[in-house]
């Protein structure tokens, strides 16, 4: 288990109280899991993405993380169409392990209002509720 | 009955071994065998344990347990709680599928008054009925600054534990998580986590029949066997016996918040359990 000073957490992303991140890509929002997240979860063997095209709200259920016959839910950090899907993660689903913010991403969202954004934790508020949970 | 833990294989999968604190921090010293009489220790404060009689339908359980989740989530439900309870005869989908490792057919099943529920619990096929001890633990794990790793681990144990206390030696084996008694599989986990709240949770098979399993390719592995603790060793034990005896090892790892959650979360955890 990594301790909250070993974690990996990028400046250019933002977090959700569920432990997703999102990252502002032109006009499009990248969205993965944390590297607490993974940790938490471990070995993933599994991950479960919408269809493309697809729409949620903020703080829907967009798909599924299955590690040691463990599924866990993930959730939309702002609203919009999935304009596209890591496809690699259905062979490579331990990319969200090994590189959660990079190769382990996991959709792409064209969101409905990028304001959404602003309402999601940085970097030392996303630790401080590390700290506290 | 050797109670202590068990050597753990080194192989990838394998769970990190039970929680461990923090650089700094100092938890009390897990005591990891089962009484199998209840102790003077008040441990039911941090976990409730509810034991429902007869035969339970899947279905309307399944629907119970996304209840409790949802009211445990929102905090009216303030205490983490554990069903006990037997199911109907009841074949259940993993998330990863399963039915094509169903080798008769849903009609053969249908005749028999056998139902196959999908599911979204992690795992493969299996079959719940009557003479298996199921558990479906409530659990917080934010709360308990529990990992996923460290709560199939704890499930595990108590299952070892439930069969040490019955005379039977089960111990975890490389090919797959649950418990087993050698190359046979004694007891299954299989879990879904909503907003850090746990439910689907643990079977174990007491003087279950074992003849559905020869129906379906269990966990989806090949030439897998399973076995009971009637089986395997354990005589006349009834699953209601086996069920005080879960429910005691559950209170071990579950009711008692200090072995596994430290100072501020402890204390957070007791506040809102005195709130009930």
């Amino acid at each position: 288990m990594k301790e909250l000073n070993e974690l990996i957490l990028p400046e250019d992303v933002k977090f959700t109280d569920e432990h997703e991140w999102a990252r502002v890509e032109g006009d499009h929002v990248r969205v993965g899991i944390s590297d607490y997240a993974q940790d938490q979860l471990g070995d993933v063997v599994f991950v479960e993405l919408p269809e493309v095209g697809s729409s949620f709200n903020k703080g829907d259920e967009f798909g599924t993380v299955e590690s040691v016959k463990t599924v866990s839910e993930i959730y939309m950090p702002v609203s919009g169409e999935v304009v596209a899907i890591n496809e690699e993660l259905a062979d490579h689903p331990e990319y969200v392990n090994t590189d959660p913010y990079g190769k382990g991403w996991m959709i792409e969202v064209a969101p409905s209002d990028l304001s959404e954004m602003d309402s999601l934790l940085d970097k030392n508020a996303y630790l401080k509720l590390l700290e506290e949970e | 009955m050797k109670h202590g833990r068990l050597g753990t294989p080194n192989w990838r999968a394998e769970p990190p071994g039970p929680p461990k604190p923090s650089k700094g921090e100092k938890w009390v010293t897990h005591r990891l065998t089962c009484p199998r009489k209840p102790t003077n220790r008040t441990l039911d404060e941090a976990v409730r344990i509810l034991v429902l009689e007869g035969l339970q339908p899947y279905v309307p359980i399944l629907h119970l347990q996304h209840r409790l989740v949802s009211a445990r989530h929102a905090g009216t439900l303030s205490t983490d709680l554990i069903l006990l309870l037997q199911h109907e005869p009841v074949f259940t989908l993993g998330h990863n599928g399963g039915r094509e490792n169903l080798n008769v057919s849903e009609n053969i099943l249908r005749k028999k008054g056998i139902q196959v529920v999908q599911t979204k619990r992690g795992g493969n096929i299996t079959y719940h009925g009557p003479g298996q001890v199921i558990a479906y633990p409530i659990i917080d794990l934010r709360a308990r600054r529990l990992r996923v790793t460290e709560y199939v681990w704890m499930l595990e144990e108590a299952m070892i534990q439930t069969a040490a206390a019955h005379g039977v030696n089960a111990r975890r084996n490389p090919r797959n998580h649950g418990i087993w008694v050698g190359e046979k599989k004694l007891g299954s986990v299989g879990i879904a986590v909503r907003h850090g709240i746990t439910y689907h949770g643990l079977a174990l098979n007491v003087t279950l029949s074992l003849e559905p399993f020869s129906w379906i390719t269990p966990c989806g592995l090949t030439g897998v066997a399973m076995t009971s603790l009637r089986e395997a060793g354990a005589g006349d034990v009834s699953p209601r016996e086996v069920m005080e005896t879960l429910s005691r090892c559950l209170k071990e790892f579950f009711g008692t918040p200090m072995a596994h959650t430290h100072g501020e979360a402890t204390g957070r955890h007791l506040q809102s359990t005195r709130q009930v």
